[in-house]
């Protein structure tokens, strides 16, 4: 079996198909090929659930001079992190670009996006993840750049320089790991076995560039000013990807240092502090926007403060929680990305100063929509339920009442997420006309989403099985 | 049988290119350029040949044929192929054929050469063909070829200089570790050589503050000239560096490496810092190719085997991205498109040209996983494991800040203001595509080149 191998073969294929093979069929090729993708995760989903994929791994030679291989790892976070990627590049597919404008480059765009997240999420030397993280970096600037709108070229000089400042830190972060561990190597679980004995000195370098590279992608407080201009400024798909799956690869990388070097526990309640400003910071920022995109953005960042809260915390709840907190953040935000994208599609505006009434013209988006705050917020039954849950039960455990403080952010996001919704969903009074009937194929990616987020929300079994 | 050929055919090739430079003079350029492409070819093949049969032998005492001499043979008759076919529509083509014939052998002579007289006569002839070929094309280009005249004329005295100091102590001029007598280890007299000797390779590598000239000649000069320049001249003066500070200075290695220290920092610093400012896309590559020359400087003040390793690495992977980069850049400055300005809509305008460019320029910022990028790890890990961190973190500054002013292009050809479509001749699209495929699949897979690149070092060094 060579699952992540085939994975990536799979979504390869789709890049190239989509680039040979004429305009017309280029969404479906690579839906197809996502498809593909798509099953093959979930069989291995279902095989690592029934415990057939214990310590399972792939490792193909690459550049033997450095000692690194292709090397790919099922564990409890590859698995359920692939199978985010896999949904939500499938959902932006099939549903994100409704007249397929510049259908080659955006096709192939997210396929390639696809193949970084889960060649990231599954690398098991951080050679690989770097390279992984650069290859994701470049799509989505280029989703920026050349798929977006408005002032998207500025917003991509913004993002690619932030973007570019984290994967200098990075790199340097990880080269000083590579040659201070006893044996020299990128793989991940020696350097877990390994690096106690790194000086403390040299720890601390590497912890605070690592931080600083993850804090710059997740985004955190005082690192997020490439956020808002990117997360709006994008196409639709773009959007979706950047709140669904890159911000993800901060949050994962967090949570590889925690694993990683021993002296990241001793900084925990610090940076425990930086998730609660954060989280307030996003919470407050998102109140004044009128722009529906903005807002979708900051409830990510406050999402994301959210599981930087549960990766401090540590301990089984904690690293559960933020678990669980990237897969359902993750496919509730890019639910949030889809449906204002088909709105702005269909009424030519994403402000909340304009919409007035859309459940009246486009009822599977608002109601979609309303979904996505639903699964934003952790109601019951969506799948942020049981990670809000999780995080905070641990970080209560590990910080005391302090760690139960970003809570409440979460209630200032969603009284202006619900005040948003009454007031441009649901107010069918004075409600505003449709401008272009067109229809997307929207629906099969809300279906897609929200069927995943009920189904994670239902059952966490699916994914606290892994434990 | 192969060693006959080896022994008697590539000093035949550099001979006939040599002498066939001026009999092609003014006749038939055009197919006499492609006779010089057979040549090159031809050289590709015997340093195929050479480097898999692994002879190692002196010819003449002045060329040396080993693993080293016999790979860096044919990578730079593949670069000087490349720049040749985008030389196609010179307007003098006899005129040019015989400067690149000197061009291409002394760049041969260069890289083969056994004898610090050999490799100083080779150097200048280099730079004397050098400066016609700048000044060939028009008055307007007579500045930048005097100033390189000038400029490369006192670095070839410098350099003749410096090997008359080195001459009582190794006296058959041999291109070998100088004999260490006991009472000279780090003595002045050799430490003011090797000063000499940075001096006057500095100038054609474009080391900092050697480098002034580089810009205006870069710019002046027509795009083929500029990629030869940066992709071949540049970079055999890198592989004059490496054998006299590697070969002949073996034993003061750890003395020179500060020195070098100092120079790289300098360099990268110089040409990233100024290229952020440009305006004129051949003018800032220009100065992006100044601070390439101090990222490959990285490795020489490393010194280890490993650092060699990443500096051949980083100038293999420099010439095919430069050159790539400027073929582009004269197609469109020959289309009135010059300024960062200018460049908007170019992914529009022409596709496959705008992505090539962009991955070209991604790769120059070291992006994976892209050529560029393999080099520079290669570079920046072996300065970490040989304990100068500061230098790589500086390294890796530097990197980032270069993102400034490729992300400044690449942002402004995705704009989308509708302009015309530009469709790009045969010749751009060829070079572009080879080198676009060269920095995709050893970005890719790095294996095979650095274990030849490895094994290369391992027979000189």
């Amino acid at each position: 079996m060579i699952f992540f191998v085939a994975i990536m073969l799979a979504l390869f294929a789709g890049i190239l198909a989509v680039i040979l093979l004429d305009k017309r069929f280029a969404r479906g090729a690579a839906a197809l090929f996502a498809s593909v993708a798509l099953a093959i995760i979930i069989i291995m989903f279902f095989y690592y659930l029934t415990g057939r994929m214990v310590g399972y791994s792939e490792s193909i030679p690459y550049i033997s001079t450095f000692g690194i291989s292709l090397q790919f790892y099922a564990n409890e976070f590859s698995v359920p992190l692939s199978l985010l990627a896999g949904i939500v590049g499938l959902a932006a597919i099939i549903g994100g670009n409704p007249l397929q404008e510049r259908a080659k480059a955006s096709n192939s765009l997210i396929l390639l996006f696809e193949l970084a997240a889960i060649g990231l999420f599954a690398s098991g030397n951080l050679f690989l993840f770097f390279i992984f993280w650069d290859v994701g970096i470049i799509a989505v600037f280029f989703m920026i750049s050349c798929l977006g709108e408005g002032n998207n070229l500025n917003s991509a000089k913004v993002y690619l320089f932030y973007s570019l400042l984290a994967s200098a830190l990075l790199l340097f972060g990880i080269l000083m790991i590579y040659f201070y561990t006893p044996i020299r190597s990128f793989n991940i679980s020696t350097i877990e076995a390994g690096a106690q004995t790194i000086p403390l000195g040299v720890q601390e370098v590497i912890f605070v560039s690592l931080l600083i590279a993850f804090m710059i992608k997740m985004p955190v407080f005082p690192f997020h000013s490439w956020m808002q201009g990117a997360y709006s400024d994008a196409s639709t798909q773009g959007s979706m990807l950047i709140g669904g799956v890159l911000s993800k690869f901060g949050a994962y990388g967090i949570l590889l240092i925690f694993l990683m070097l021993p002296i990241a526990r001793t900084y925990a309640p610090y940076i425990l502090i930086i998730a609660i400003v954060s989280a307030f910071y996003a919470a407050f920022n998102g109140i004044r926007k009128d722009d529906l995109k903005r807002m979708a953005a900051f409830t990510s960042m406050a999402e994301s403060a959210i599981i930087l809260t549960g990766v401090t915390a540590l301990g089984a709840f904690g690293l559960d929680g933020a678990m669980y907190g990237m897969v359902a953040f993750g496919l509730g935000i890019s639910l949030m990305f889809l449906s204002i994208g088909s709105v702005e599609f269909m009424y030519g505006s994403k402000h909340l100063s304009t919409l007035r009434g859309i459940v009246k013209g486009a009822a599977s988006t608002a109601y979609s929509f309303l979904f996505g705050v639903f699964a934003a917020t952790g109601v019951p039954i969506t799948a942020a339920f049981i990670a809000d849950l999780l995080i905070f039960t641990g970080a209560d455990k590990s910080f005391g009442v302090l760690g139960v403080v970003p809570l409440f952010s979460i209630i200032i996001v969603g009284a202006y997420l619900y005040y948003a919704i009454n007031k441009s969903f649901f107010d069918t009074e004075n409600s505003i006309e449709i401008v272009r009937y067109e229809t997307g194929h929207w629906n099969p990616s809300y279906a897609l989403l929200i069927f995943s987020i009920l189904a994670l929300g239902i059952v966490p079994a699916l994914i606290l099985g892994f434990r | 049988m192969i060693h006959s050929i080896v022994e008697y055919g590539i000093p035949l090739v550099i001979l006939t290119m040599v002498t066939g430079g001026f009999a092609f003079l003014r006749r038939r350029g055009r197919w006499s350029m492609a006779l010089t492409g057979l040549f090159l070819i031809i050289a590709v093949g015997m340093g195929i040949l050479a480097f898999l049969s692994g002879y190692d032998f002196v010819e003449f005492g002045i060329f040396r044929i080993n693993g080293f001499s016999s790979m860096l043979l044919s990578f730079f008759a593949i670069a000087l192929l490349l720049v040749l076919v985008l030389a196609k529509d010179e307007e003098e083509p006899g005129l040019f054929n015989m400067l690149f014939c000197l061009i291409a052998s002394g760049a041969f002579f260069v890289v083969l050469s056994y004898s610090l007289l050999s490799l100083m006569m080779a150097i200048e002839l280099i730079s004397a063909a050098t400066a016609l070929m700048i000044l060939k094309g028009g008055k307007k280009r007579i500045e930048p070829a005097v100033k390189l005249f000038v400029i490369s004329t006192v670095a070839i005295s410098v350099f003749v200089f410096a090997v008359a100091m080195i001459m009582p102590y190794d006296l058959g001029f041999a291109i070998a570790p100088l004999q260490m007598n006991t009472g000279l280890t780090g003595s002045s007299l050799i430490m003011l050589a090797a000063a000499l000797f940075i001096v006057a390779l500095a100038v054609e590598a474009g080391l900092f503050p050697f480098n002034i000239w580089m810009a205006d000649v870069y710019q002046g000069a027509q795009g083929h000239v500029t990629a030869l320049l940066s992709g071949v001249n540049k970079k055999i003066a890198f592989i004059a560096i490496l054998y006299i500070f590697f070969v002949v200075f073996a034993g003061y290695t750890k003395i020179l490496s500060p020195l070098f220290e100092l120079i790289a920092i300098l360099t990268m610093f110089f040409g990233n810092l100024v290229a952020m400012v440009q305006k004129d896309v051949k003018r800032m590559l220009a100065y992006s190719s100044i601070s390439q020359a101090g990222y490959i400087l990285i490795g020489i003040a490393v010194g280890t085997t490993l650092g060699l390793d990443a500096s051949l690495f980083q100038i293999i992977a420099h010439t095919f991205m430069t050159i790539g980069a400027f073929g582009i850049v004269m197609w469109l400055g020959s289309r009135g498109i010059n300024t960062v300005e200018d460049y908007k809509g170019l992914f529009q305008r022409n596709g496959f040209v705008g992505v090539a460019f962009a991955l070209l320029l991604l790769s120059m910022a070291g992006v994976p996983p892209l050529m560029g990028f393999v080099g520079k790890f290669l570079l920046f890990s072996s300065a970490i494991s040989s304990g100068l961190i500061a230098l790589a973190a500086i390294g890796i500054i530097n990197s980032f800040i270069s993102i400034y002013y490729y992300g400044k292009v690449i942002v402004s050809m995705a704009d989308r203001t509708e302009k015309g479509r530009l469709h790009a001749d045969y010749g751009v699209i060829f070079v572009t595509a080879v080198c676009l495929l060269v920095i995709l699949v050893v970005g890719i897979y790095p294996q095979p080149l650095i274990s030849i690149l490895s094994k290369s070092v391992m027979s000189v060094f």
